[in-house]
């Protein structure tokens, strides 16, 4: 027996918005046909929901309910000087810097002068030019059947391809900016491919933030696929921050091959919905992955991050670490998946996901899940949902920091450690400042 | 000078009683040191004074410089002179020892009325004072107490309290966990720190304590009360024989 499963008015209008815009997406015949065949697998399948087990704790099909239009050509006014804004304590990060405004590429925001070693080209044009193999390349990146990305693959109006040289060494990170602007929320949807060869070592930043006085509704969805050849160091951060109603959909797809060592963080805070999926596969023996993060919730926003790390291969190692602390009725939700494969022998895995609890009505549920078919191997994890631990604040009142003060060091110092995982100076220093400002910003909520 | 007057605490979540009717006085440019066994008192006394939640005085006063203390939060008694060194001191991981002990200063200042103080005169001034007590920066820019041992964290605590310049001292068991080179270091942090505008109050199981920091009177508080009062020597006493018999049984 099939059931006939109601379409949403979002589900309805994503799938007319497609027809209406196919011929304005980029790309080449083959690129239109993956798209087309996208979002044929998204009008079957629909927006995920409480049922899927894994969307249980976030029913998008409930939470997007509405669509905006989506975002192909429209031209917004911005200025080098609305991105130093928007970037705000980011911008002081030194870096090479490929911008796109609501998912277009802008040459004129974008700073690649120098750059060694790497070749950043706007994802646009190579599907429209691309041979066929490579742009099957392009639109393969995720999982095909996740719901998310048939829609990114459907949509994806640009996006930055990054190639690093093998044994390059990057001087500076490369800075990928994300803004959101314009009175007219939109639904945009992006996919970077990352490719790190043998023996280099980079920093990459995604950054997705929004233009003060931008529309308060906005819906992004954001794929990066990223590969780590063979000894490969790759730092990866993405940083969201936005306001109002923002809907944030997020998917990392990372291979490590033999003896890369990637070192993955997320930090979140500001929209009204995050979902950040990250999933990892070890494709090569002496993987090193360390997966951290931190989310900040007030009022009624919802931070969801959701992990597969998939150990294939023997002899590889995995660290996680997410941080959140949630507020009013805020919402954090975690869950981590660790596979070890019957072959992964000497795997070595850890997790860890903590909540710091600011207000009784604040929800924080965690999954860890193991799935270990290997027998030797060491795997643990850990989560954990507190308050302020009373002791402390007494420890810092009784050495005359006021009670506000004291509050907010401690919950500094919370995600401070998951914000230390953050090597590069530059950018933890902004992380902190951004963390700080959201805490001073809840001293004016009260 | 520091008048506790007939102080009674109770647990504020039970009905146990811990204090009853301590008297005491400790006049500025003294040190007292308090002396009992095991469960008598004396940590509740101190962090009675310091302001801790979770005990509800029932009857009698704290009195410094002879305001009322007890309807203060534990941030404004601090900025009244009050410093408590604790018996564990807390670690709280993500914060560093600069960054706490500059945001206590200046809280502080702030709370009497003097302009922060920049970085260069902070950093010159916990050099300074760290130097004395075997502390490098170094050690201060990781997060506060976390992974130290215990001499570093009592020595921490000296370091605060040199740092934040505190008219009364408490001092809660800042022997225990000390070997001898650490106590030493310890005591004479605090012997610099006597003077006659401060008032110590030390308190401690054990005399060894008192051969470095010695001082002015000694009390025994047991079944909480001050049983009896003397001066240096009765901590020797102490010593010999015990507390069997303030505790009306064999220790």
């Amino acid at each position: 027996m099939t059931i006939a499963v109601m379409k949403t008015k979002a589900e309805q209008a994503l799938t007319e918005a497609f027809e209406v815009n196919a011929a304005k997406l980029p790309g080449s015949t083959a690129v239109s046909e993956a798209r087309r065949d996208a979002i044929g697998k998204f009008s079957a399948s629909g927006l995920p929901h409480r049922r899927i087990e894994e969307w249980k704790y976030t029913d998008l099909r409930n939470a997007m309910k509405d669509t905006l239009a989506v975002s192909v050509d429209d031209a917004v006014k911005v200025t080098i000087a609305d991105v130093i804004v928007a970037l705000g304590a980011l911008a002081h990060v030194d870096a090479h810097r490929i911008t796109f405004v609501n998912g277009r590429y802008r040459a004129d925001l974008s700073d690649l002068a120098g750059a060694e070693g790497i070749e950043v080209t706007p994802l646009a044009a190579a599907l429209r030019t691309a041979p066929p193999k490579v742009a099957a390349g392009l639109t393969a990146v995720g999982a095909a059947e996740d719901a998310v990305i048939t829609l990114n693959t459907a949509f994806m109006t640009d996006g930055a391809i990054v190639r690093i040289a093998p044994e390059a060494s990057l001087a500076k990170p490369v800075l990928m900016v994300f803004l959101r602007a314009g009175a007219e929320g939109r639904f945009t949807a992006v996919r970077n491919v990352i490719s790190a060869g043998e023996a280099s070592t980079s920093t990459l930043i995604e950054a997705h933030v929004a233009l003060p006085g931008a529309s308060l509704e906005g819906q992004m969805n954001a794929l990066t696929g990223l590969t780590a050849a063979k000894g490969a160091h790759v730092t990866h951060i993405k940083i969201a921050a936005d306001f109002g109603k923002a809907v944030h959909l997020s998917n990392w797809d990372v291979t490590l091959e033999a003896h890369a060592v990637y070192r993955g963080f997320q930090y979140t805070s500001g929209q009204s919905l995050a979902r950040n999926q990250i999933a990892v596969r070890y494709d090569g023996e002496g993987g090193k992955l360390d997966l951290s993060g931190a989310f900040l919730v007030r009022g009624t926003e919802h931070v969801d991050t959701t992990l597969v790390v998939d150990h294939a291969v023997p002899r590889c190692e995995s660290r996680e670490l997410f941080k959140g602390v949630l507020d009013n009725n805020g919402r954090g939700i975690f869950q981590g998946k660790i596979i070890v494969r019957p072959h992964a022998q000497k795997t070595d895995g850890k997790q860890m996901a903590q909540a710091l609890m600011l207000s009784p009505d604040a929800e924080f549920d965690s999954k860890p899940e193991l799935e270990i078919y290997a027998d030797d191997v060491i795997c643990g994890h850990g989560s954990t949902s507190a308050e302020l631990e009373e002791d402390m604040l007494f420890y810092c009142k009784s050495r005359g920091i006021p009670d506000n003060e004291a509050r907010a060091l401690l919950i500094e110092s919370f995600i401070g450690e998951a914000l230390d995982k953050v090597e590069h100076e530059g950018v933890r220093e902004a992380l902190s400042t951004m963390a700080r400002d959201w805490l001073s910003a809840a001293e004016k909520h009260k | 000078m520091l008048e506790i007057k007939n102080l009674h605490v109770k647990l504020a979540d039970e009905d146990r009683v811990i204090l009853k009717g301590v008297d005491l006085v400790v006049p500025k440019g003294e040190v007292h040191a308090i002396m009992g066994p095991n469960g008598s008192g004396k940590s509740t006394l101190s962090y009675v004074i310091a302001g801790r939640d979770g005990y509800e005085v029932t009857e009698g006063d704290i009195l410094w410089n002879g305001e009322s203390v007890l309807g203060m939060e534990p941030d404004e008694r601090a900025a009244k002179g009050v410093f408590l060194a604790f018996q564990y001191p807390m670690e709280i991981p993500g914060v560093a020892g600069l960054t706490f002990l500059r945001t206590a200063l200046n809280a502080l200042r702030k709370k009497r009325g003097e302009d922060e103080m920049n970085t260069a005169a902070f950093m010159k001034l916990v050099k300074e004072k760290g130097a004395k007590l075997n502390i490098d920066v170094e050690m201060l820019k990781r997060p506060v107490n976390v992974g130290f041992s215990g001499g570093e964290k009592k020595r921490s605590e000296i370091l605060q309290m040199a740092m934040l310049e505190p008219t009364l001292c408490v001092l809660d068991e800042t022997d225990s966990g000390l070997d001898i080179d650490a106590l030493r270091v310890v005591s004479e942090g605090v012997n610099a720190l006597r003077s006659k505008d401060r008032a110590f109050l030390v308190i401690t199981h054990y005399q060894r304590l008192l051969n470095h920091i010695v001082p002015d009177k000694v009390h025994v508080l047991a079944n909480g009360r001050i049983q009896k009062t003397g001066g240096k020597e009765l901590a020797l006493e102490l010593e010999k024989l015990g507390y069997a018999g303030f505790t009306g049984k064999a220790a």
